[in-house]
């Protein structure tokens, strides 16, 4: 017959303080159910709050400005050169540019099609930003014609709000770029230049009414007014909007930007800061249970000092002790760790069954980095048992 | 295995206890092929000499070599294994688990390095009038009962010596011949010698040498 605990376990006083043995049993399964499911949320939140608007190269495209708040009003908003290179050099960002904005009056006025006036601004960036480039969207010198890149949301607005209220017509993005427009360009001083405009595209990505970028260096140096040319509005290119470090850079300089796009990124990094502050509960109780249990065994250990102490001057080895000792306790670590991994599973089900109901971009089940770390918890509580035992048998 | 002593002191003997020993600080050898008596008057240092050989206590000067390697150099593990291997004992204060059957008592000893079969234990107990108690708990058993477990108990693994210190002290004449003579014939089915301390000379104990303490 084999030696085995179970040859031992009458020398060992195990009866007593089984309260607390309980509660640290409790206690650690708590705390792994804790620190697995909390690992599983945060994962959910990664996969969940991952930008999905459609990107066609796979970078994100924001307009970066200023804050302008009531005590910086009266200062100037806009970026040195210092300040874009500052930005394009973040590791982050991989390309920033500046919008060039026209230095002088512009009127737009329809036709007999499109009876109104309005004052326009016009703003111009590198082809390399825009989202669609139509072939005809150039510009040379002496060219009557200016082709013009507007934002779709302006023509939604135009159609859906505008038209309606003043009995104008509604236009589609194919219609709209046969409607010739008349650009009047006045200088400070009177000069005026008149052009034919005309929508050749329509962009999801740049909020404003552009222009080829040598028609407005033209026109600013032949019409402008003021010798600022310094821009105050830059696109900056990155792989992820949502990225803390690049939340937090913009946040440090105080520079504004569109919070839609980071929407996503300021919940994530909230729900984040929740679901860590969870696990690091779970890691504490965890702690606290190992201790429990430590005390348990110390007791345990120091009720059978004698037994103990008798049974190594019979010539019991102190490593075959507590190794024999420390293994009694795997299959209960196993039954704990595996207990909380199939809570942290019908949790992980139910999240995406019922809660998500059933959304497919979530898998219902628990990620391979939940299981890793159920194991190692496992081994570990395991290694730290089998050394407490050594120690505490090694001092008899 | 070879055990030798080399003018081995307890740190609270002082030289002039110890100027007429014939083992304290002098040259001794013990080898398998011969037993030896240890007479020692109360006082002596008999039990310190035992515990001294069994690796439990290390409070002497002078040196205690198993093969040639001194005892004070034996880790935990592997004085383990010289006990269950090489040396056996029986302690003068018998170091019983009283909470534990008798049967227990002597089996936990015959699990971990097996000599003979279960059913020895059983024989054994037989042979020395205790077969009657083997389910009782060990601390209800008088102290001569108690002596006859110890001594089963030394007797269920190999050994190449078997320490004894005062084995008999409880028994009455006849017990005394009959645990001596089991003794006696476990030695010699291991070709091992015994080393036998006591206050006096034991008649029935067949010894190649006489030490006085």
């Amino acid at each position: 017959m084999k030696l085995s605990y179970q040859h031992i376990k009458p020398f060992l006083h195990t009866r007593q303080h089984v309260a607390s043995r309980w509660m640290g049993y409790i206690g650690l399964g708590l705390g792994v159910l804790l620190l697995l499911i909390s690992v599983q949320l945060y994962i959910n939140i990664n996969v969940l709050l991952k930008d999905k608007n459609p990107r066609k190269d796979g970078y994100d495209y924001i307009s970066v400005t200023k804050l302008i708040s009531n005590e910086n009003m009266a200062e100037a908003h806009s970026f040195s050169e210092a300040e874009i290179e500052e930005i394009k050099s973040q590791s982050f960002i991989q390309d920033a540019t500046p919008l060039l904005a026209n230095k002088f009056l512009v009127r737009a006025s329809g036709s007999s099609v499109l009876p109104f006036t309005t004052d326009l601004f016009l703003e111009s960036i590198d082809n390399r930003f825009l989202d669609t480039i139509p072939e005809n969207f150039t510009w040379k010198e002496g060219q009557a014609i200016v082709p013009i890149i507007m934002s779709a949301d302006y023509l939604e607005l135009y159609n859906t709000v505008f038209a309606p209220s003043k009995d104008l017509p509604q236009f589609s993005e194919k219609s709209i770029s046969s409607v010739l427009i008349q650009l009047e360009c006045y200088s400070p001083n009177g000069n005026a230049k008149i052009f034919k405009a005309n929508v050749v595209g329509l962009s999801n990505r740049i909020n404003s009414v552009l222009v080829p970028v040598n028609f407005l260096e033209w026109a600013n140096k032949s019409l402008g007014s003021s010798s600022n040319i310094n821009p105050s509005r830059i696109f900056i290119k990155t792989t992820d909007a949502n990225n803390p470090e690049l939340l937090n850079f913009l946040q440090q300089k105080n520079y504004n930007i569109n919070k839609d796009k980071t929407k996503f990124g300021r919940v994530k990094q909230l729900l984040q800061a929740i679901v860590s502050g969870l696990s690091g509960f779970g890691v504490l109780i965890i702690l606290l249970a190992m201790l429990l249990f430590s005390f348990y065994l110390q007791l345990m250990i120091a009720r059978s000092k004698d037994n103990l102490q008798l049974l190594l001057t019979l010539g019991y080895s102190p490593g075959w002790l507590s190794k024999t000792v420390a293994k009694r306790w795997v299959p209960v670590y196993t039954g704990i760790v595996l207990a909380a991994l199939i809570l942290a599973a019908i949790f992980q089900w139910s999240f995406q069954q019922f809660i998500l109901n059933s959304r497919s971009d979530l898998s219902p089940y628990l990620h391979w980095m939940v299981i890793i770390i159920a194991v190692f918890l496992l081994l570990l509580s395991i290694f730290i048992n089998y050394r407490l035992v050594k120690k505490l048998l090694l001092k008899l | 295995m070879q055990i030798t002593l080399q003018k081995i002191i307890p740190v609270f003997f002082n030289a002039t206890d110890v100027s007429r020993s014939q083992v304290w600080n002098q040259q001794v050898a013990f080898d398998e092929a011969a037993n030896t008596h240890i007479i020692a008057p109360s006082g002596s240092g008999k039990t310190s000499l035992i515990h001294f050989l069994y690796g439990l206590r290390n409070d002497f000067t002078g040196e205690i070599k198993y093969d040639g390697v001194s005892i004070k150099n034996f880790d935990k593990e592997k004085k383990s294994t010289l006990r269950q291997q090489t040396i056996s004992i029986v302690f003068q204060d018998l170091r019983l688990f009283p909470d534990q059957t008798v049967y227990e008592n002597i089996a936990i000893k015959r699990l971990l390095s097996p000599f003979h079969a279960a059913d020895q234990i059983t024989a054994m107990a037989s042979r020395l009038g205790i077969q009657n108690k083997l389910q009782q708990l060990c601390g209800t058993c008088s102290y001569g009962e108690q002596q006859r477990i110890a001594i089963i108990r030394a007797l269920q693994q190999p050994f190449q010596y078997l320490l004894l210190d005062e084995p008999f002290s409880n028994l009455d004449e006849a017990n005394r011949q009959k645990a001596m003579e089991l003794i006696q014939e476990e030695a010699t089915a291991r070709k091992a010698s015994i080393i036998l301390a006591d206050l006096k000379k034991i008649d029935y104990f067949k010894a190649e040498r006489i030490l006085h303490l």
